[in-house]
């Protein structure tokens, strides 16, 4: 069996892609026939695997912003035409654009999955929620990320073919954090999005005992409003911005973690709560989405600074508590691990069969 | 053994049946079978049958030996042959979605019940449009625990959107009856009382298709054997009912056969002739003088009428009467009023009663008539009529003059008081466009004016003249002028072509980008724009009246979206997004707005740009508010550009400006002089009187109710949360409530509330309802600040306020603790409020003077003076940097 992944740009960095080399080195190590295309060239492209066991396709060699109407027909069948070239299997779309872009050229003999990587809420604020009602309804299986996603896609975009897949976890840490450490840990681009201004008011407004820090790791262009929201909220000193940290580095900093604190306006599936998980880090999260809940950290209602600082507080009081939480998040995380997922895209493949 | 069965009846259908079967072969469930059940057709049949075999060995084919008449048995004969342990069937006009049955099927698997109920749609083959069947019944998709948790799903009674256990159905002996044409009405009553466990799920899995030209069993509703069948149908379902010990379930049975087995007749019933009515209401009589009154309560007024003209067996009435259930609803012929309510027709009788429509209670320009056409013909390219116009509420007061408005052309008619009532017009017009020509009634006394289509006989003959014809469909039938579409000479064709090809809004910012490099602006034209166009209001015509009161030498194009007529008679307008605004925003060396000109488009380099905000408040704003926090940054860096435009920004108070600027990276001058806007209601000047446009009754007070959008639901009427209905049972004797809704969103008053509450949605100027009205209520809108001016009640209707400031939206300030007046969350908390509302007034007017303090302090009534002085007076003498300054 063949399984073509499709994406927009398949080599820049960014969870999408993560995702997606991960399964297809994974599928492939099953010995399906795997092909990950790019439709774009990334502008600095970025290795996954070193050796890969699939094969890779970039359909066109300009950045994404950088297309014309002729170049993106010749692009168009190109794609057609390497499509064509593909033995009897699947083809995976992984975002609603690439639905629009590429389900009109998919041969008969490749049965057609719409991946979405959001979360309904985030779908349902934005173009996403018409594009899969009108786009994906027509495909042969769409896939979100957790089964409340797949749930609330079937009764809002009267999808007939919602299905739910996880994204996996890259690796399965021997190792778990002590927590000892005295710190609570926010990961994420420094962005609106991620609203590490409530994860700041929510840890100032909690009572952290001395020693504890925030520290939150990431860029972006909210870094100086944020520096000064700590500031105002009075823990200027206790909030550490760490920037960014490369992924070879991150289990020293789940290691080093005692608490993860998860503020986002929207999140689908966020990796840094299964890998925090696997850890054995325990986390408080704004309930903002099935793939949140489906990982199983303490839930506070979406907004609500007060009770997350409260339960913030709380698992800064108890050690044990925290140990407790955190035996039970890498028990949850347990079910993402790579050998899960492929069983539940191969259980996928075999539904399609039908 | 293959996963699902699929029976296809047939008879007589040999050209569509392969359709339906395809359908199924198509499945994305691939393993099936197909059990087509010939109910012994005499047409090709067989031996397309055989081909359908021969080309896939999915298909198996049985056939009896003599016809049934009716769906029952052939589907019988397929539930006897499935092989699966799952079935559906299909009806060989029909069409199956391609995941139906992979889908069901998973879903029976998953939650082990007996049976999965999904939507239906109904496909009009005309046009292709898709319209599902009662689609709140499907909503959610869910696990019902026998059919008594929700009785109302007795209106899906179709067999065919469903998936069955083979074994439930062997098990509990549930066949088809053979005899009749709804066997399905009796099948699904028994399923429904066999089953304790069942499921529903919200997507399509069955395409109910409709020709025109049908003559399928269900809809060969004009033969009298089919409403006998149908009668049959609901008595055999009753008994089904009480066989099982579930006479409980009688009411919501019958009330499916009232609200929709009946309204199947009812509806086309003007349709038909005076013998089939009354033959018809001699076969459902015995039926519906069975169904206990309180059932007869819960339908809708006018079915209840039908209800009781056919117990009463009042044929002609019965006719008039149905032709008010489809369509626009028009009123009866006749009503009269006793002790507070209305009945249709001309004597009081209970079953009469139509009180809860509010008909009699509208003001004059929503109030309704009844104009029918008794004769029509065609004069040469003329068409004559005489119209016969009903006022059963006694709209029409002594003075007014009446006309009827065809398209664009309205002709004055001189309507005379007909010898049995009502008024009998003699009219005769050209039609020119397609249109539903209208009769209107304009009072003289103040020149409001009411219209109501004209009804016809639904059996007219469409009347030919050259380049129109006049004719009528649907069961409404009102009178429709249908223009034969003329053929544009070639070269007209050809540019219009062109032109639209070319009027891309890329093509458009590309040109003005062009222009703005070559052509310097203008210093003396203005660009004016409020509410994105939609509007001549706010700031920018504060600012525009006293720039034209001096006389300044500046030329001021107005921006229009939509209606011209609130527009100033003397402005220049130009449409919005139009090329004409396109090359007046380059050439203009002054812009002034109060939400944002189009985003893309970067200022000219020396134009400057004033904006003056359309408002202040609670809510999150900029860079805080949802669509600039979502995952993408472009929205961010767009909004980041559009600020960067600004040259003077209008503060309204200090609390604006603490936050504002820095939630939209603003850092240029701000006016602190006050809002232009709220001057009017500093100087309680207003434009228009509220209370006469509005038709205010004398002596009802005003209630103001402003509710603001909600980010997640724009446009879809969910801002108006507070129960209209119960407020108006309430409180309608002594309050009428105006419901000013956000530009954004979209509310229909439905007309059963007319009465009580006026739609000003579009009405052209706020501050002039404020001022008319006698309180607020609104939940978090902007409109509170402006309102406090007043100094007149507020009430908040916050029931959402946790959802809304936490994840909706979010807010700077804890409204409950900062409101200038009660915090509801119930609309019976609201009724009591609004009863006692100068004790509520009066205990938070420490609250409201803080309130007050905090958003107006500013405001003295000269600010437009002020901005004007600045902005435009100011650059002709010297260019010059504004910095913030504080009122004196």
């Amino acid at each position: 069996m063949s399984v073509v992944f499709a994406c927009l740009d398949a080599d820049t960095l960014g969870g999408i892609q993560q995702v997606t080399h991960t399964l297809a080195q994974g599928l492939a190590g099953r010995g399906h026939d795997v092909h990950v295309i790019g439709l774009h060239r990334a502008r600095s492209p970025f290795r996954y695997v070193d050796e890969p066991l699939y094969r890779q396709h970039v359909i066109s060699h300009t950045p994404m912003d950088s297309r014309s109407r002729p170049a993106r027909w010749a692009a168009d069948r190109r794609l057609a035409r390497l499509l064509g070239t593909m033995r009897p299997g699947f083809a995976v779309m992984t975002s609603p654009g690439m639905v629009t872009r590429m389900a009109g050229a998919v041969p008969a003999w490749l049965r057609p999955i719409g991946q979405y990587h959001g979360s309904y809420e985030h779908a349902r604020d934005c173009w996403h929620l018409g594009s899969i009602r009108t786009r994906y309804a027509e495909l042969d299986q769409a896939v979100f990320l957790s089964r409340d996603d797949a749930w609330m896609f079937a009764e809002h975009a009267l999808l007939p073919n919602a299905w739910s897949v996880p994204n996996p976890l890259g690796a399965w840490p021997e190792e778990v954090s002590a927590l000892e450490t005295p710190r609570v840990l926010g990961v994420g681009r420094l962005e609106g999005v991620k609203r590490f201004d409530r994860l700041i008011s929510a840890f100032a407004r909690s009572g952290a005992p001395p020693g504890w820090e925030l520290h939150l790791i990431g860029d972006g262009g909210e870094l100086d409003r944020l520096r000064a929201h700590a500031a105002q909220e009075g823990v200027g000193e206790r909030v550490v911005f760490r920037g960014r940290v490369p992924a070879a580095e991150m289990p020293r900093e789940y290691l080093d973690a005692s608490i993860l604190a998860v503020t986002s306006e929207h999140e689908g599936l966020p990796v840094v709560l299964l890998e925090s998980a696997a850890h054995g880090v325990p986390a408080v999260a704004f309930d903002v989405s099935g793939g949140v809940r489906s990982a199983g950290p303490v839930l506070v209602p979406p907004g609500d600074v007060d009770a997350f600082g409260q339960e913030l507080a709380t698992l800064m009081d108890s050690a044990q508590e925290r140990r407790r939480l955190g035996a039970t998040a890498r028990a949850t995380a347990e079910a993402f691990r790579l050998d899960h997922v492929l069983d539940g895209w191969e259980s996928l493949f075999a539904h399609i069969e039908r | 053994m293959p996963d699902c069965t699929v029976v296809v009846i047939t008879y007589n259908d040999a050209a569509r049946l392969p359709r339906a079967v395809r359908s199924v072969l198509r499945q994305s469930l691939h393993d099936l079978e197909v059990v087509i059940a010939d109910d012994s057709s005499t047409d090709e049949t067989p031996r397309v049958a055989e081909e359908l075999m021969r080309a896939d060995p999915r298909v198996r084919y049985l056939r009896r030996h003599a016809n049934s008449g009716g769906c029952g048995a052939p589907r019988n004969d397929g539930l006897d042959a499935a092989a699966a342990p799952y079935i559906m069937f299909l009806d060989s006009d029909d069409e199956l979605p391609r995941h139906a049955c992979k889908s069901l099927l998973t879903e029976i698997e998953r939650t082990g019940a007996d049976f999965v109920s999904g939507q239906i749609s109904r496909l009009y083959e005309w046009n292709g449009r898709m319209e599902r069947y009662y689609p709140s019944l499907f909503a959610r998709r869910r696990v019902v625990e026998g059919i008594r948790a929700e009785p109302e799903l007795f209106l899906d009674s179709f067999t065919t959107n469903k998936l069955y256990s083979v074994r439930f159905l062997r098990d509990r002996m549930l066949r088809f009856p053979e005899d009749i044409l709804y066997e399905d009405h009796v099948f699904s009553t028994e399923l429904y009382a066999s089953s304790h466990r069942f499921a529903i799920v919200p997507w399509v899995v069955y395409h109910w298709r409709r020709a025109r030209d049908r003559s399928s069993i269900s809809l060969s509703i004009k033969e009298m054997e089919n409403v006998r069948h149908r009668v049959v149908a609901a008595r055999r379902s009753d008994d089904v009912l009480r066989r099982y010990g579930a006479g409980d379930l009688l009411p919501a049975r019958q009330e499916r056969f009232l609200r929709q087995d009946l309204r199947v007749y009812l509806n086309p019933l003007p349709t038909r002739d005076r013998v089939w009515v009354k033959e018809f209401a001699a076969v459902v009589r015995p039926y519906l003088a069975e169904i206990p009154a309180e059932v007869l309560h819960r339908v809708d007024p006018m079915t209840r009428v039908c209800c009781h003209l056919i117990l009463d067996d009042r044929i002609d009435d019965l006719r008039i009467a149905a032709s008010s259930l489809a369509g626009s609803k028009a009123p009866p012929r006749a009503a009269v009023r006793s002790e507070g309510r209305t009945y249709w027709g001309t004597t009081v009788a209970a079953g009469m009663d139509i009180t809860g429509l509010r008909l009699a209670e509208l003001p004059f320009s929503a109030s309704r008539l009844r104009h029918e056409v008794t004769e029509i013909t065609a004069d040469g390219d003329r068409v004559r009529m005489t119209v016969h116009t009903y006022d059963p509420f006694g709209a029409l007061p002594a003075g007014w003059k009446a006309f009827l408005r065809a398209g664009r052309v309205k002709i004055p008619i001189e309507p005379r008081p007909a010898g049995e009532g009502g008024y009998v017009s003699e009219i005769t017009f050209t039609p020119r466009a397609s249109c539903e020509p209208r009769i209107g009634f304009t009072r003289l006394s103040d020149g409001h004016t009411t219209t109501d289509r004209l009804m016809v006989d639904p059996g007219l003959r469409p009347i030919e003249l050259p380049g129109a014809n006049v004719r009528t469909d649907g069961y409404a039938a009102y009178l429709r002028v249908r223009s034969r579409s003329h053929v544009r000479p070639l070269l007209g064709r050809i540019k219009r072509a062109l032109l639209r090809r070319l009027s891309t809004p890329g093509n458009k910012l590309r040109c003005y980008k062009a222009l703005i490099r070559l052509l310097p602006p203008r210093r003396n034209l203005a660009l004016f724009e409020s509410d994105v166009g939609k509007g001549c209001t706010g700031s920018p015509r504060a600012v525009y009246e006293e720039v034209r009161r001096r006389g300044l030498p500046i030329e001021v194009v107005w921006s229009v979206a939509g209606d011209r007529r609130a527009f100033p008679a003397a402005a220049r307008l130009v449409r919005r997004s139009s090329w004409r605004y396109v090359w007046t925003m380059a050439r203009a060396g002054i812009w002034v707005d109060s939400h944002g000109f189009p985003l893309d488009y970067p200022k000219p380099r020396r134009t400057r740009y004033l904006q003056t905000w359309h408002g202040q408040g609670i809510k999150t704003i900029g860079f805080d508010a949802p669509d600039l926090r979502a995952d993408f940054d472009q929205p961010r860096a767009r909004w980041r550009a559009a600020v960067a435009r600004w040259d003077a920004l209008v503060s309204p108070s200090e609390e604006f400006s603490r936050r504002f600027p820095a939630s939209n990276g603003y850092t240029g001058p701000v006016y602190r002089y006050g809002t232009p806007r709220c001057d009017a209601l500093v100087r309680g000047t207003s434009r228009y009187d509220v209370r006469e446009r509005l038709e205010i009754p004398d002596g009802r007070k005003v209630l103001l109710y402003a509710p603001t959008y909600r980010d997640r639901a724009k446009g879809s009427g969910v801002s108006v949360r507070a129960d209209l209905e119960l407020m108006a049972e309430e409180l309608a004797g002594e309050w009428v409530v105006v419901l000013r809704t956000h530009p954004v969103e979209k509310y229909e008053v439905p007309s059963h509330l007319r009465y009580f509450a006026r739609p000003a949605g579009s009405y052209p100027e706020i501050n002039d309802l404020m001022l008319a009205s006698d309180a607020l209520l609104t939940d978090y809108s902007s409109v509170m600040c402006d309102y406090a001016l007043t100094g007149k009640p507020m009430l908040f209707y916050i029931d959402d306020w946790d959802d809304y400031r936490r994840s909706e939206r979010g807010v700077y300030h804890d409204l409950p603790a900062i409101a200038p007046g009660p915090c509801v969350t119930t609309t019976r908390e609201l009724i009591d409020r609004i009863r006692d509302l100068p004790a509520a007034h009066a205990s938070c007017a420490d609250r409201y003077a803080a309130f007050r303090e905090l958003w107006c302090a500013d405001e003295r009534g000269d600010a437009a003076a002020r901005i004007v002085d600045d902005f435009f007076e100011a650059r002709f003498i010297k260019e010059r940097f504004i910095k913030e300054r504080r009122v004196s």
